[in-house]
């Protein structure tokens, strides 16, 4: 589902003319199965949000390929990324990153929107959505006038709309109290047992990475590999 | 993304800071009215200088002198002439005025018409034409006639007789017209035509004419010409006395059955700037013709040049009213920088988002245009309307009650509509071009 062959990302801080190469990740290859939850695990700085912007299309590597849903994704224009992520991509923030002038409804309604669905059928879909999530009451709140949970749901909503295969979490759980991450965490599990979605989680959390079939982990930008079994974390240098 | 959703968006946006977007609206609005008012004083000036002070028909007529014929002109129009020049393009009437050719003695209750003569005018072609009237209406029966402003003047040597009555109290009233002929034996025969006074000619321009005319229409022509047996009613010569004769016996008249002969025909084009087109078909069919539409060409050039002057300085009004719009738009994409990461992020199309925003600032330039318009509207009336009292109030002057100060033909208002609508979108463009580039990363971050 996504393949990164021998990727390298640096930034360049500073001023022009005088700037400074930050080196984020070398020579990573990884692969995500089709239905897998994997979960990318690492410090602070490691590397995990950079790899998870690539995925998305937010940034481009300094070198390497990438393929999503079979489709080489590193060429592709702004245009064409923008196509491909509404198609192929759902994502979830930890700062949830819904728009705070839009209601729930509008919030969970924006891709069918940007994807030029019907009124009627748009209607339809987003209550039944937000019925799955839970938050259906709150069609008519502004995010401003809900919880942090109810957000999250709402953005769980905005993500899964569409359907895609693939969704990607950056900490989704890291504005959470413990019983909304729970309840986060289930939903992810049944979401990918019904409707197969793959899901990509980048996070430091042990509950998290513990719904995973597999963790990624990278350190110093540079992939180990390490299994979550039994919620222990155990690194194998690469 | 569909339109309606575009449009739903930028409802939105737009409800967001209400203030700031009247305030844009304003001065789009102000920029569109200004522009409107000051090209509408020059197509106001126009019309009523050249017009209305030179005369509607003036401008748009063609006098016919005649016709080429094979050895010199040959000044007689006839019907089939009239026929031609009717059928030619944007040719609106072809008018002719034939003085009857005998004086009828028109009298109204008794009291002899200070009348100079009886002229036939055809009035179907006159009403297109626009014979002015300064009283009543043209006639719509044969037996309806139109008199002269001047017709109850009598004068002292060539100053008119103080206190005469005006000639619209004659509106209404029946005129007599008594018609002569000779009879084959010599005896004079008349008949007494009662005709009714429905209008009165518009008074002469100038001080020292007068119009003392009856001008009646081809109804009652007929009905003098049955009487007549003659064209125009001309009176039959005394037949020579052949034993005590000093002179010839005179020309006979022609009769009905002869071909007519029309005088004074003048072609009204449907608009002065049709009149140069027309002269010069009718030229080459060898009609001999002049129009005072030659000599106009220099004015019209000059408000041509005035009217392009005025609207330039409207549109830099307009183009300072776009940094206001460029500003709105720029705050507002600034604004919004963190939705636009959001709606990128999940998948928005860089050109739905500049779509959204150079629907905003379209929006901004149509309504600003639309109240510029009713406000450029507005003010033009009151000004047509209150000049002339200021004027009068001030420099005791008379303006003519159809001059008009300002005029806007729906072409200016669409005109300058589309300038600020075009301006509005070129201020937004950049600002919406700016927003197709904003950094998801940095949007999502809150880092913008």
């Amino acid at each position: 589902m996504i393949e990164m062959n021998r990727i390298n990302h640096q930034f360049a801080i500073g001023k022009k003319g005088k700037e400074r190469v930050i080196p984020v990740l070398h020579d990573i290859d990884m692969q995500v199965k089709q239905g897998e939850i994997v979960a990318i695990v690492g410090r602070s700085g490691s590397g995990k949000s950079t790899l998870l912007n690539l995925m998305s299309g937010y940034i481009r590597p300094t070198s390497g390929e990438i393929r999503v849903a079979g489709q080489a994704v590193t060429s592709l224009s702004e245009g064409e990324w923008a196509n491909f992520r509404l198609a192929h991509l759902g994502f979830m923030f930890q700062s949830f990153q819904l728009i705070p002038s839009m209601t729930a409804f509008e919030n969970a309604e924006l891709p069918l929107v940007l994807k030029g669905i019907g009124l009627a059928q748009r209607k339809k879909k987003v209550m039944e959505m937000l019925e799955q999530v839970g938050v259906a009451e709150y069609a008519g709140h502004y995010p401003g006038e809900l919880s942090g949970g109810q957000q999250q749901r709402v953005s769980v909503a905005r993500s899964l709309i569409l359907n895609p295969p693939i969704v990607l979490a950056d900490e989704p759980t890291g504005s959470l109290d413990s019983d909304n991450e729970s309840q986060l965490l289930s939903m992810i599990q049944h979401l990918n047992q019904d409707r197969g979605t793959t899901f990509v989680l980048i996070t430091h959390d042990e509950q998290v990475a513990s719904i995973a079939h597999r963790t990624i982990t990278l350190k110093d930008g540079r992939l180990l590999n390490a299994y979550a079994t039994g919620g222990t974390l155990v690194y194998e240098t690469h | 993304m569909k339109l309606t959703d575009q449009f739903r968006f930028v409802r939105q946006n737009m409800k967001k800071n209400k203030t700031r977007l009247f305030m844009t609206v304003l001065a789009t609005a102000m920029g569109c009215s200004f522009l409107i008012v000051l090209a509408s004083v020059g197509f106001g000036l126009q019309k009523s200088i050249v017009d209305k002070v030179v005369g509607d028909r003036l401008v748009t007529a063609i006098d016919i002198y005649g016709i080429e014929s094979v050895k010199d002109i040959n000044r007689i129009i006839g019907k089939e002439n009239l026929d031609y020049l009717r059928s030619v393009d944007h040719v609106k009437a072809v008018t002719y005025r034939n003085y009857v050719q005998q004086s009828l003695s028109p009298t109204v209750e008794g009291v002899a018409a200070n009348n100079n003569g009886v002229i036939n005018v055809d009035f179907d072609a006159e009403t297109k034409a626009g014979f002015g009237l300064s009283a009543g209406r043209l006639p719509q029966n044969p037996n309806e006639i139109v008199v002269g402003f001047n017709i109850r003047e009598s004068r002292d040597g060539k100053q008119p007789k103080e206190n005469t009555p005006p000639a619209k109290e004659w509106l209404g009233k029946v005129m007599n017209l008594e018609v002569q002929q000779l009879a084959e034996d010599g005896t004079k025969q008349k008949q007494t035509i009662p005709v009714t006074i429905v209008g009165i000619s518009k008074q002469p321009s100038r001080e020292w004419q007068t119009d003392t005319m009856v001008y009646i229409g081809n109804g009652l022509l007929t009905q003098i010409e049955t009487f007549t047996q003659t064209q125009w009613g001309a009176i039959r010569p005394p037949k020579a006395d052949k034993d005590n004769s000093d002179q010839p016996p005179g020309n006979q008249p022609l009769g009905l059955q002869d071909p007519r002969q029309y005088n004074s025909v003048q072609v009204i084009a449907d608009g002065a700037n049709h009149v140069k087109a027309i002269a010069e078909e009718i030229r080459l069919k060898g009609y001999y013709s002049h129009s005072i539409a030659d000599e106009l060409k220099q004015i019209n050039l000059v408000f041509l040049i005035m009217k392009i002057g005025l609207g330039f300085v409207g549109t830099i009004a307009v183009l300072i009213a776009s940094i206001g719009i460029f500003n709105t738009m720029t705050m507002a994409v600034t604004e919004r920088a963190q939705d636009i990461g959001i709606m990128k992020a999940i998948g928005a199309h860089p050109s739905a988002i500049q779509r959204i925003f150079l629907l905003e600032s379209s929006m901004i330039g149509l309504l600003g245009a639309i109240m510029g318009t009713i406000v450029a509207y507005l003010i033009s009336f009151a000004v047509n309307a209150g000049l002339p009292i200021v004027i009068k109030g001030f420099m005791n002057e008379n303006i003519p009650d159809d001059f008009r100060f300002s005029m806007i033909p729906p072409s200016l208002a669409i005109v300058s509509c589309l300038i600020s609508l075009g301006v509005a979108l070129l201020s937004g463009s950049r600002p919406a071009r700016r927003a197709t580039r904003i950094d998801v990363l940095r949007a999502l971050r809150r880092d913008l």
